[in-house]
């Protein structure tokens, strides 16, 4: 019938433009590395490489002035696009860093006969210029603003590119000067970032909003497909050739040696062709996914602990993984936290002193009745880190002295506060707990809410307040909408300090204090301590402005996930998803006898 | 309507089903009246307990009870679907009524233009808009079916109102100069009973189905729990082997359905007959 | 009110001088004030009221001019009608502009998931119509017999389900060591037949699954009409065979009324129930694509997607309007 045919024809050309041939680099016996994600990137344009997602693609796609050490924890800086450390002057405000030569970015179109040319100093330069340009969209700009001298003001005077900044000059083709307004010893920290990943200027003119999805960069590997549900890369065979060095990397023996890593020494990553990157946010689908050896590395979902584990504290795999996988738990560089509004005077600061102090006993009322362990047991399996504040364990600074009582359920004590503050059912505020759509966010808020009926709390008045995007929740609560705001925090660097800004009075919303916390004498003492580096004077510092929060019952902290890795015994690597977690992809290798994928 | 209710009565299907939602609509009311299923946001026991005496249907993730959400979740079924059913069949009804007796009028054009427009937008995209715009409000997803499920009922009364209106009860209305609105709510409406209560059983079906969808989106329910929720929750859960949120919301779901799709079945074939008749 | 009763006002002058005109020149007025209307309430619902990206997009700890820098570049700050105004010329040149997420063309993400979501439903449509309308014919030719009171009990428990059940279970059913295990939980890695085939059987059934109650018992209302008329009575006691009755003589005259319900599901399907299907599946085609913009708030995205599925039910109406004009020309009289 011809009613068939032409189905049959329309199916096919159907096909033909749904499966558009394979990328024409795709070889077969490849090494080709599948990784999983929980969610998806936004932008692979290094300007917007806000999210976890992006600044993970970003790094591998894109080349940092520096990064850090692959397998050395804590955290250690190492030298990427620049020689070696920077030349800090004496007063530490100049800083001089040499960079590589004969790094060339991908060929692109977009260059004189389509081949890559070579990046210069000018190159760093622009890239960090972008974030202070109006309509570059980009979202960095708060990791140097009022801190490179002369930024904010090329930026007032009409951000033209062509116009030097006096605090961010190339020397010559291979030398960069950063002259800084005051010591921020940070800095270093955030030329790791996905933000200040160096971009040619011709392809952001070019390209523009688009190179966002069509990257030009100089980094281990580069882009050959990338839709909603997954991203493929390449190997940039061009890629400078730095023999891999375990020592410099940081290697320890005693803890990392069963995973093969020996073998990698002096072999020029990246070692694998091809890295397929699935980005799948339902934790059942990917836990799937990976156990029909679809992709070889997962993040184990929550759910699937039970299944993975055979022992909780210190976690050990069970038996039947154990032969097949390779396994990891790290704690996460991060907490998550729920912040009281302390703008809003239902349960913040008010004018009345009588009521001011009321509702800080509210507060700390709360804070006991808060259930930290069954939090931990539901959502994180018992093996997350609870503990007090905003120091959290992955710190140098964490204090294991810090005041327990805070993260210790006490209802009766709760109770008799609520009752001495003359607090009852009828004259407790209703308060909007808020948060972005999702099925675990609304349990969070369940069992939030019934912490809060444990202690005598009315049921209606704590209520839930969806927001149908994380945009919106977050316009919400920065509009100071929203009472009780939870949110996670997952640290920029390895530097305690992007803790502590979370509570620092000018910070207030919209910035990242949506606490809107004011307290002069925590202002006073991080003030104090941003010329600070790491250091005992600095962790004191730190502690004592972490027991103000607590004494000031803020918020509701925390705790910081142990995050499980999953992966198959024939990849070798170390993985990592804290900071710039993609770094580690460079350097991940498959097993030769192996190496051949269908 | 007396012998649509008789013939009602004869039918063992139709009647199956009116006693299941009779069952579903008692739960409801014993909710409302804070007889049943008061506990369903408390935490009574441990993650994922399995189905024991003190939890008929097991837990779900946080130790709730889902004998308790699910009887809860049968009142928000009925307060969704009652009150679509009403606003959206009193809007259609009397749109619907408008339109075919001032047919082919400017004004016949306007409702017919409006109902094309909304129409015309997909639904859930629709549903999402007035989310967005009503920002979190309780009653956006009512709201949204209100606005889009009375074309229906307006195009099938528009049709009977066209039909009625050729009728000689009504030509004898109309010459004794009784005014349209007269007519049309005394003499006109009134025999539409049948068609608008099936219909208003078919559109209650829809409201509990997109209900579900919706509250699975993130665009339904905000403040409490229905079966589209603990489905959204079973959907996570399923696959690690927990069915004890799927089992209980879709069964409970499948029944309240098959009930209402019953019943419209045996009122629509009650209708026929007694039509054929007259 | 003040507004409406204008625009009423505005709608009864404008509308005497129309009447005059033909019926068809009348009608294509209707569809474009159609489209206009879909349009300005999308417009208004998802863009003017709709999310906001600002605070997606702007950096940590931002100052107040970093977020106006972001909403000018978002456009948020222009006014009402000329966002409007710039909305139809875009559906007009069908140029969208950029996603506010990924930086992408609009028009070449549309190009990019449409054929995935075609081939993802269209399989399931194909089976669902077809055999709603095969079963719906039997019913009929066994009208009260056990068959017809099977494929009815069915059809009604089909409509009881809800997709989202069906989705899920399915998935357990199929995709999961819980059941058979035989299919993918989720993806869409098309590169041939078998693969093809290997990730559209799940949500093919879940699709015929949730339509075949109502397509059945749709089509067999119209065939049992359809096989009341006297002239379908007589070719039976003439003794014509059941195909050449049901093929020949009802389907031919129930055309239209499928034709239509066909016309009006299309961009249901595509849009409705594709968004459940590849947003639970993770299938890149535009029900995804659509969703991520809901959640993300990508405006220029979802200002294409209710733009154009809202022009093209338009267009299904009156084309629809046209068809049946000519079918029967009692419409035209009237």
């Amino acid at each position: 019938m011809p009613k068939t045919t032409q189905c049959v024809i329309l199916l096919t050309l159907l096909l033909s433009v749904a499966c558009s041939p394979g990328d024409p680099d795709e070889v077969t016996t490849s090494k080709v590395y599948r990784h999983a994600m929980d969610g998806a990137p936004a932008s692979l344009d290094p300007a917007q490489a806000a999210s976890l997602y992006s600044k993970f693609l970003v790094v591998n796609l894109y080349d940092t002035l520096y990064r850090y050490k692959y397998l050395a924890r804590p955290y250690q800086l190492q030298p990427n696009l620049a020689t070696a450390m920077p030349e800090i002057s004496d007063d530490g405000l100049r800083l001089t860093i040499e960079i590589k030569k004969g790094v060339h970015f991908i060929d692109d179109p977009v260059f004189a006969g389509g081949l890559g040319r070579e990046l210069k100093a000018m190159d760093f330069i622009y890239s960090i210029k972008r974030h202070f340009h109006p309509s570059s969209r980009a979202q960095g700009a708060w990791l140097w603003q009022d801190r490179i001298l002369g930024l904010d003001l090329w930026k007032a005077e009409g951000s033209d590119y062509d116009q030097e900044v006096s605090g961010l000059r190339a020397l010559d083709n291979y030398t960069i000067e950063i002259t800084l307004t005051r010591p921020f010893p940070q800095l270093i920290h955030t030329l790791t970032q996905g933000f200040a990943a160096v971009v040619p200027r011709e392809a952001v003119e070019k390209y523009g909003q688009q190179l966002s999805s069509h990257p030009v960069g100089s980094g281990p590997f580069r882009l050959i497909s990338r839709n909603s549900t997954r991203a493929v890369l390449a190997r940039n065979t061009n890629f400078r050739q730095e023999p891999f060095d375990l020592k410099d990397e940081g290697y320890d023996q005693k803890t990392q040696g069963e995973v093969g890593l020996e073998d990698l020494q002096n072999k020029v990553p990246p070692f694998v062709d091809r890295l397929e990157i699935e980005f799948v946010t339902e934790d059942a689908a990917r836990w799937n996914a990976f156990s029909a050896g679809e992709i070889d590395f997962i993040k184990v979902p929550v759910s699937q602990f039970d299944n993975v584990l055979s022992q909780r504290n210190p976690p050990i795999l069970s038996s039947q993984h154990e032969d097949i996988y390779q396994f990891e738990a790290a704690s996460e560089a991060g907490f998550i936290y729920t912040n009281f509004n302390m703008a809003d005077q239902r349960i913040g600061y008010h004018p009345d002193p009588e009521r001011n102090r009321r509702n800080h006993a509210l507060r700390c009322a709360m804070i006991k009745a808060f259930d930290w362990k069954k939090r931990n047991e539901i959502f994180f399996y018992d093996i997350g880190h609870v503990f007090p504040g905003v120091l959290p364990p992955s710190v140098p600074e964490f204090d294991p002295e810090a005041d327990a009582g805070y993260i210790q359920r006490d209802l009766e004590s709760a109770r008799q506060l609520l009752r001495v503050n003359d607090w009852q059912a009828d004259n407790l505020p209703v308060l909007e707990y808020g948060f972005p759509n999702s099925v675990t966010e609304r349990q969070i808020f369940e069992q939030f809410r019934n912490f809060m009926m444990d202690m005598g709390y009315p049921a209606d008045k704590i209520r839930p307040l969806v927001f149908a995007t994380y945009g919106d929740y977050q316009r919400a609560y920065s509009q100071g909408k929203v009472a009780l705001i939870n949110s996670s925090w997952t640290m920029d660097y390895p530097d305690a300090e992007n803790n502590m800004q979370l509570y620092y009075g000018p910070n207030a919303a919209p910035g990242s204090n949506s606490a809107n916390y004011n307290n002069s004498e925590y202002n006073r003492l991080y003030e104090a301590s941003t010329a600070l580096n790491e250091s005992t004077e600095r962790t004191q510092i730190y502690r004592q402005m972490n027991q103000l929060l607590m004494n000031d019952c803020v918020s509701i902290t925390g705790i910081a996930r142990t995050l499980l890795f999953l992966w198959d015994k024939k990849v070798i690597m170390k993985p990592d998803r804290s900071f710039l977690g993609g770094y580690f992809l460079r350097f991940v290798d498959l097993e030769d006898s192996l190496q051949t994928h269908e | 309507m007396e012998s649509v209710w008789q013939r009602l009565r004869s039918d063992g299907y139709g009647m199956l089903g009116f006693y299941i939602i009779a069952v579903f609509a008692l739960a409801a009311l014993l909710v409302w009246s804070g007889l049943l299923g008061q506990s369903w946001a408390v935490v009574s026991g441990g993650r994922w307990e399995s189905i024991s005496s003190t939890h008929w249907f097991g837990t779900n993730l946080l130790g709730q009870d889902i004998l308790q959400r699910t009887l809860f979740s049968s009142a928000t079924a009925f307060e969704v679907g009652l009150s679509v059913t009403i606003l959206s069949t009193l809007l259609g009804t009397v749109l619907g009524a408008l339109a075919g007796w001032f047919r082919s009028s400017w004004l016949d054009e306007l409702i017919l233009w409006v109902k094309g427009v909304l129409d015309s937008i997909p639904f859930y995209l629709f549903a999402a808009a007035i989310a967005f715009a009503l920002q979190g409000n309780r009653w956006a997803m009512h709201l949204a079916m209100v606005i889009t499920f009375w074309t229906t009922t307006a195009r099938i009364i528009r049709g009977e109102v066209i039909r009625l209106k050729q009728r000689e009860f009504v030509e004898a209305a109309r010459a004794i100069g009784l005014p349209p609105r007269t007519i049309i709510f005394r003499h006109v409406l009134p025999n539409t009973s049948h068609i608008v209560l099936v219909q208003a059983t078919i559109v209650f079906v829809a409201a509990i189905k997109t209900e579900v969808i919706l509250s699975f989106l993130g665009l339904g329910i905000q403040n409490g729990v229905s079966w589209g929720l603990m489905l959204a929750e079973s959907s996570q859960e399923v696959l690690a082997g927990h069915f004890g949120n799927f089992a209980a919301a879709s069964i409970a779901l499948f029944l309240l359905l098959v009930g209402f799709n019953l019943l419209a079945d045996s009122l629509q074939d009650a209708m026929d007959k007694r039509r054929s008749v007259s | 009110m003040v507004v409406i009763s204008c625009a009423l006002l505005i709608w009864k002058i404008v509308y005497k001088p129309m009447n005059k005109l033909p019926y068809f020149v009348r009608r294509l007025l209707f569809g474009t004030a159609l489209v206009l209307g879909v349009t300005f309430i999308s417009f208004l619902l998802m863009v003017h009221f709709g999310p906001d990206k600002t605070y997606e997009l702007i950096g940590k700890n931002p100052t107040e001019q970093q977020i106006a820098e972001v909403r000018h570049a978002l456009g948020y700050d222009r006014s009402f009608l000329l966002r409007y105004g710039s909305y139809l010329r875009e559906l007009v040149t069908l140029d969208f502009g950029l996603s506010d997420s990924s930086g992408e063309k609009v028009s070449s993400m549309l190009a990019r998931s449409l054929p995935i979501s075609l081939l993802l439903v269209v399989p399931g449509f194909v089976l669902g119509n077809g055999l709603g309308l095969i079963l719906g014919m039997l019913a009929v030719w066994y009208r009260g017999r056990w068959l017809d009171r099977l494929v009815t009990g069915a059809s009604v428990a089909g409509m009881s389900v809800s997709f989202l059940i069906i989705i899920i279970g399915l998935q357990v059913l199929l995709c999961t060591p819980h059941g058979l295990n035989l299919f993918p939980v989720r993806g869409w890695q098309v590169d041939g037949l078998a693969s093809y085939l290997f990730y559209v059987t799940v949500p093919t059934l879940a699709l015929v699954l949730v339509t075949l109650g109502y397509n059945t018992r749709y089509y067999r209302a119209i065939i049992a009409d359809e096989s009341e008329r006297e002239h379908i009575h007589a070719l039976k006691a003439y003794g014509a065979t059941p195909y050449e009755l049901m093929l020949k003589h009802v389907l031919k005259n129930s055309l239209v009324p499928i034709l239509t319900r066909l016309m009006f599901s299309v961009p249901l399907v595509l849009i409705s129930g594709s968004l459940l299907l590849e947003s639970y599946f993770g299938i890149p085609g535009i029900g995804q694509v659509t969703f991520d913009a809901i959640t993300s708030g990508d405006q220029p995205v979802l200002k294409a997607v209710i733009g154009l599925t809202g022009v093209l039910f338009a267009l299904a109406l009156t084309v629809n309007d046209f068809l049946y004009k000519v079918v029967d020309p009692r419409v035209a009289r009237s």
